[in-house]
């Protein structure tokens, strides 16, 4: 027995080797563009691990270099994270509010509603955009947050995953709260999403991570230099003539890294979830 | 008092849903129905009607036609690809004992990127001085224009795709890796079934339901490539990599043939769901005929 237990010992090394490589594969382009957002510039898509490093892109982002006019990159920044913000909570806030409904609240429509929903769901989006933009522009909200926001203010993935949730939670708990004197705004905030921590986790980090990185809508409701995301501005500045490889980097990493960091500090709760919502 | 009606209610809470499925999706289709029909550009106050003018000419368009054939063939590269992959990395990382959360947290970080972000990393890698191309220059002699040429360009883009959604399918894989109990393997281990055998008869069959939500995850995906595309190619070099959304874009958005840029939408929803709903039966067939539903 001691031969095939080596045999399976070895398997297992071999299976950590290969997945660690694959892992290094994997995540490479980031150390990539880490490395090549601190390289010196005759190095940036030069070397694949430079040798000599320098600050220069990054203030070159906030400086604007030789031209002195610098981009607004912390601007659009800051445009990102509220408009990702904003728009992520209303999805999340509507998304609990509609699923209640659907779940828990019994009414004359109910069956209607659900089934506008599941024909939107399966209807390919690709037709809305042009008509949307319209929507916008007719509005008079063309160049505004709310043209970012309010489009994107519900998602019906997330009243789909909500509702599939809050049909397993027991109505017994609503009826107990019922009896207690609880109206059902309180049901609904101390009850259903205090069980739902984890798939509310599941929830928030890929709406949030779909709306930080959108950028066909963002770029086409929006046209001022101060009302672009972060996405959209590094779009633009990098197309295809951009000469600055480095800043461009810099700026990447600007984008990249705060989702990132959300990501892992909730990854334990979104491990939780997922293997709740997979199954 | 548990099966008494509340309409008000019912009508109160989903009224945010209701509210914005009229303003932004029964106006909308309706508008681009009839937007079909013009010739509107966008901006002039007048426009007329010309019937299914719009529609003989998105026909007729190379563009179009290119759209129709691009997305089958990205199809055709990015879902093997990201399928096969996803895979691997679900059968590396279910049997590891330790560090299982690690790796998938690690598999997991590409489908944080950006599009935009992990285009400008492939075109900065792929750029004429890059490591790879001056090593393949020096080294065989091969000058490639990564996205100058139509197939060498196609590859790069389901390439870059693929990245972000490896380890986002190879987690829903895994899970449901998961679910096939220990007892199924043990029984086959003692019947003396060999791992590559156990595979294809057990884990495949098993992880059916799984691979069906990743592969119609990853047609979904071809349907809607825009970003990559844009960035990189802007849909060339000569329309090969012309995604619909591409063609829509710039019918809309750069031309400002608002009429004409809906009548292709029309024509790519129409293509887009009936695509699916066929990619959808015959994945089902499939099953069905090796039993696995």
């Amino acid at each position: 027995m001691v031969g095939s237990n080596d045999r399976s010992k070895f398997r297992l090394t071999v299976r950590y080797i290969v997945a660690t490589a694959l892992l290094l594969v994997m995540v490479f382009p980031y150390l990539y563009m880490v490395l090549s957002s601190f390289a010196a510039w005759n190095q940036v898509d030069r070397k694949l691990i430079p040798t000599s490093y320098t600050l220069k892109s990054y203030i070159w982002l906030f400086t604007g270099g030789e031209s002195g006019v610098p981009r607004p990159w912390l601007h659009a920044f800051f445009n990102s994270v509220f408009v990702s913000l904003a728009s992520t909570l209303l999805m999340m806030v509507f998304g609990v509010m509609v699923s209640y409904a659907l779940a828990k609240v019994k009414f004359r429509g109910r069956s209607f509603v659900n089934n506008v929903i599941l024909f939107q769901m399966f209807f390919p989006a690709i037709i809305l955009l042009v008509p949307n933009f319209l929507v916008i522009q007719k509005v008079g909200l063309y160049d505004t947050y709310w043209a970012m926001i309010i489009p994107k203010a519900v998602s019906l993935w997330a009243i789909f995953m909500y509702t599939n949730f809050f049909k397993a939670i027991p109505t017994a708990f609503i009826e107990a709260a019922k009896l207690d004197g609880a109206t059902d705004l309180q049901i609904l905030y101390k009850i259903m999403v205090p069980m739902s921590k984890s798939i509310t986790t599941v929830i928030f980090l890929f709406l949030l991570m779909e709306r930080w990185t959108e950028l066909l809508w963002d770029m086409i409701v929006v046209r001022s230099d101060g009302m672009l995301t972060l996405n959209v501005l590094l779009s633009q500045m990098f197309g295809p003539y951009g000469a600055y490889p480095g800043p461009m980097y810099a700026a990447s990493v600007l984008l990249t890294l705060p989702i990132v960091i959300i990501f892992l500090i909730y990854s334990k709760k979104f491990k939780e979830g997922m293997q709740f919502s997979l199954k | 008092m548990g099966t008494k009606n509340n309409n008000g209610l019912g009508w109160l809470f989903t009224s945010p849903y209701l509210v914005f499925a009229v303003v932004f999706f029964v106006v909308p289709l309706a508008w681009s129905l009839y937007l079909a029909f013009t010739n509107w550009d966008l901006i002039s106050p007048d426009y007329q009607n010309v019937g299914v003018a719009n529609f003989i000419k998105a026909l007729g368009s190379p563009a179009v036609r290119a759209a129709f054939f691009v997305t089958f063939k990205f199809m055709v590269v990015f879902v093997p690809l990201v399928t096969v992959m996803s895979l691997v990395v679900a059968v590396l990382i279910q049997g590891l004992p330790r560090f299982k959360s690690f790796y998938m947290v690690g598999f997991f970080l590409p489908y944080l990127s950006s599009g935009v972000v992990a285009s400008l990393i492939g075109k900065g890698f792929l750029s004429y001085s890059s490591p790879i191309n001056v090593f393949l220059r020096e080294q065989f002699g091969l000058k490639i224009n990564w996205l100058g040429s139509p197939f060498s360009a196609l590859m790069v883009v389901s390439v870059i795709i693929a990245w972000k959604f490896i380890g986002y399918y190879g987690l829903i894989l895994t899970s449901g890796l998961e679910s096939i109990g220990k007892e199924v393997y043990e029984a086959a281990a003692i019947d003396g079934v060999t791992e590559t055998k156990r595979f294809w008869t057990i884990t495949l069959p098993l992880l059916y339901p799984a691979i069906y939500t990743t592969l119609i995850l990853s047609v979904g995906v071809t349907f809607g490539i825009f970003t990559e595309v844009y960035q990189l190619t802007g849909g060339g070099p000569n329309f090969a990599t012309n995604t619909w959304q591409m063609e829509i874009f710039n019918q809309a958005f750069k031309n400002l043939q608002a009429g004409y840029a809906s009548a292709v939408a029309i024509i790519a929803s129409v293509v887009t769901f009936i695509s699916i709903y066929i990619i959808r039966k015959l994945l089902e067939m499939w099953g069905k005929r090796n039993g696995w539903v």
